[in-house]
């Protein structure tokens, strides 16, 4: 069915290409980047709302089988072990903390440590002592849904082309995502200028070690990266960067009033959040309002950036489907939580057995979609011509910032 | 010098947001004990994971929204990519902290719009380039920014010794409190709710501010945060001379603050852009050995071996300028 789907897009897309259309959509390509962080966004969501160990585990399979299916092997696509590992330590982090600084509360003692009572300033705190199942497994709950957020994020992080993801930012936020891209394109670069200077170096016979070689290097680097930035600045000037719209006097007013109003809202609704004696529309409504509020001057600001996109991230129905699985997935979970809220936080005391539901188990067939409906990542960029999805910029010359993964400013409108 | 001006209404915005942005950090202390609805134990934290990130997203588009110069974009984005390649270099070492060193010093020579920039988007080309992108990343982000602008707003008359010193020590500080936000932040999430060192909602200020004390004592400050703000004065005592003079160099050969004027129409083709003329007074010193500003230079100057003009340059400028030995 889906591929169905697929094929209509398709065929809009690229009308009369032969009779398997549909397979112009299972090509290899690289997904929107925001579609992959929707749907990890829904897992985290998922996630958030349970502390049941056997569904987190579960989530924490699918994040990891949807990255072994679907990742490139671009550098950030290898750092999911990463996340792996941090989320191991953060379970371990809690357990521990538990043991060493816990309270000893609960019936079944697993192991009486000696305690440590520590003296006044230390707010009359004891190390170690009784150390009881319910609070070991409390700490092991709490970080596993801890962990599992983080294992979901990591999953974004090894699916999504960052560099296509700075293209899509609003335009307000141009100007920063420009110098994010000039300093991911410039860093490589470094390391050549550091082989150039240290062979500078060698062929003057200077063979001084340790402090002064380093400022030997250290210094001719960093201004050879400064004399870089002007030729840099240079190239931009002359193709057109800082372009900008003319936007009327009412127009920028406005988006000042929405920025400050907004922010001013937020600033009353953290109050309000963290105020006990707050009556209850200074909390959160009004939080969410002002950040709506801000965010909207924000966007409105972002009209005084003219920009062209070369080959824009274009929102496909893969991208749909990724997203809506994330989407599919939380909601499923906040549904179980509303009908067996017991199963979803399995109590440590009594100790009980967690339990999975048919409603758990169809959320985790909806996060586990993209596996299989997500196109299939493009090869290594050595063995295809660079299309979609290739890793662009990483050593592009300095003096070209109209390279794909920039958007050209000014250009065409 | 400022390379980027902050508008009154950009400070206001700053001011604002950075309020409203201490309290995601601040929250355990001040979290009521039974509030309404919302601001369950689990749910307030997550409110503000979500309300962070706009927050730096919303000081980030103000301070850019007069629109950055080209040059001080691409220094931006140079320095940006130096803080990104330095910042492995000490990660995992015992507290070395190699971020800190030119951010300050960026910070002090370019000024605070431009520190609160380049703190941002240091860590944020940091984690794309090592993929530690996570909830932790808006909050080291704004850290960071912090710490770029206090370096621009010290006082501005020092210079000489009494300025290094002054910003080894401020170095010290901001890496110190730099540390303790962090914890902060961290504080919740790593010991979980009931644990003696946790936050105890609506208990007295005070006694939250006791268990994180201690909390802060035990995991981190007398390890990774001194060992980050000993990183960071040493290096500013070492390397902040020459690298300061480096970076004031390169500010005046950019000439930010050459005033932009459009010459009449002249019978030849006019620049389509807004580079300064070369005549003016500022953007001639003595040391720009080849055409000023605005001029591309060739471009494939840095995909070949290349005479090391630069190296040269530099090194001259470290020789002549030799930082002095620290006192001790």
């Amino acid at each position: 069915m889906t591929e169905r789907r697929d094929g209509v897009d398709a065929a809009a897309a690229a009308p009369g290409r032969g009779p398997r259309r549909w397979s112009a959509a299972r090509l290899p390509r690289g997904l929107h980047p925001g579609a992959w962080w929707l749907w990890a966004l829904g897992l985290a969501t998922a996630a958030s709302h349970t502390t049941n160990p056997l569904l987190l585990a579960l989530l924490v399979a699918v994040a990891a089988l949807t990255v072994l299916r679907r990742r490139t092997d671009a550098p950030w696509a290898l750092a999911f072990r990463m996340y792996l590992v941090l989320g191991a330590v953060i379970i371990t982090m809690r357990v521990v903390f538990r043991i060493v600084f816990g309270g000893g509360q609960g019936e079944h003692l697993l192991v009486s440590l000696p305690e440590i009572p520590l003296p006044e300033w230390a707010a009359g705190i004891r190390l170690f002592g009784p150390v009881a199942v319910e609070q070991v497994l409390g700490g092991f709950y709490d970080g596993l849904r801890l962990a599992t957020m983080l294992v979901c994020l990591g999953a974004a992080n090894a699916l999504a082309n960052p560099k296509r993801l700075l293209k899509a930012v609003p335009g307000a936020l141009y100007a920063v995502g420009t110098a994010v891209v000039v300093a991911l394109s410039v860093a490589p670069q470094l390391v050549e200028s550091v082989l150039r200077v240290r062979r500078a170096r060698r062929l003057r016979g200077a063979t001084g070690r340790g402090m002064r070689a380093l400022r030997g290097i250290a210094l001719p680097v960093l201004a050879d990266a400064l004399d870089r930035s002007l030729a840099l600045a240079a190239a931009m000037d002359s193709r057109g960067y800082g372009r900008t719209a003319a936007v009327p006097a009412g127009q920028r007013a406005a988006t000042g009033a929405l920025v400050l109003g907004g922010l001013v809202g937020v600033c009353a609704g953290t109050y309000g959040l963290l105020d006990s004696t707050g009556s209850g529309y200074l909390g959160l409504p009004m939080l969410l309002t002002g950040l709506v509020v801000a965010v909207a001057g924000m966007l409105l600001a972002g009209r005084r950036v003219r920009r062209s996109r070369y080959r824009p991230d274009r929102w496909r129905s893969a991208e749909l489907l990724v997203a809506g699985c994330g989407i599919a997935a939380a909601a499923l979970t906040m549904l179980a939580g509303s009908v067996t809220p017991e199963l979803l936080y399995p109590p440590v005391s009594p100790l009980t057995w967690p339990e999975v539901t048919p409603l758990m188990l169809l959320a985790v067939t909806a996060a586990a979609g993209p596996a299989w409906l997500a196109p299939p990542p493009p090869g290594s960029p050595s063995t295809r011509p660079p299309t979609v999805g290739t890793p662009v910029g990483a050593v592009a010359a300095p003096t070209r910032t109209g390279d794909p993964a920039t958007s050209v400013p000014g250009g065409h409108p | 010098m400022s390379v980027l001006r902050v508008a009154p209404r950009t400070a206001v915005v700053l001011a604002l947001a950075s309020a409203a942005a201490l309290a995601t950090f601040t929250w355990p202390f001040f979290i009521p004990a039974h509030p309404e609805s919302t601001a369950r134990t689990g749910e307030a934290p997550l409110v503000f994971l979500v309300m962070l990130p706009v927050l730096v997203a919303l000081v980030l588009a103000e301070l850019s929204s007069g629109g950055i110069d080209s040059k001080a974009l691409a220094m931006l984005g140079v320095l940006a990519a130096v803080n990104a390649a330095l910042r492995p270099l000490g990660a995992g070492t015992a507290g070395i902290e190699t971020v800190f060193f030119l951010l300050v010093l960026a910070g002090r020579v370019f000024g605070p719009g431009f520190g609160f920039l380049l703190g941002s988007t240091s860590l944020f080309a940091s984690a794309l380039l090592t993929a530690g992108v996570g909830p932790w990343l808006p909050f080291q982000m704004l850290c960071a920014s912090w710490v770029g602008l206090g370096a621009g707003l010290l006082p501005t008359r020092l210079r000489g010794r009494a300025e290094v010193a002054v910003l080894a020590g401020y170095g010290a500080f901001a890496a110190y409190g730099y540390g303790l936000l962090m914890n902060l932040w961290f504080w919740p999430f790593s010991l979980g709710a009931d644990t003696q060192l946790s936050y105890v909602a609506g208990a007295p200020v005070l006694d939250n501010l006791h268990r994180f004390a201690v909390f802060t004592a035990v995991t981190s400050t007398f390890g990774w945060d001194t060992g980050r703000a000993i990183t960071t004065a040493v290096a500013v005592l070492l390397a902040g001379p020459a690298v300061l003079a480096a970076l004031r160099r390169a500010a005046r050969r950019a000439a930010f603050d050459a005033p932009v004027t459009f010459a009449a129409p002249a019978p030849q083709p006019a620049p389509s852009t807004a580079t300064p003329p070369p005549e003016t007074p500022v953007a001639a010193p003595q040391d720009v050995p080849g055409p000023a500003v605005g001029v591309a230079p060739p471009a494939r100057r840095w995909l070949h071996e290349a005479p090391v003009t630069a190296g040269e340059d530099g090194q001259g400028g470290g020789s002549h300028q030799a930082p002095q030995r620290p006192a001790d």
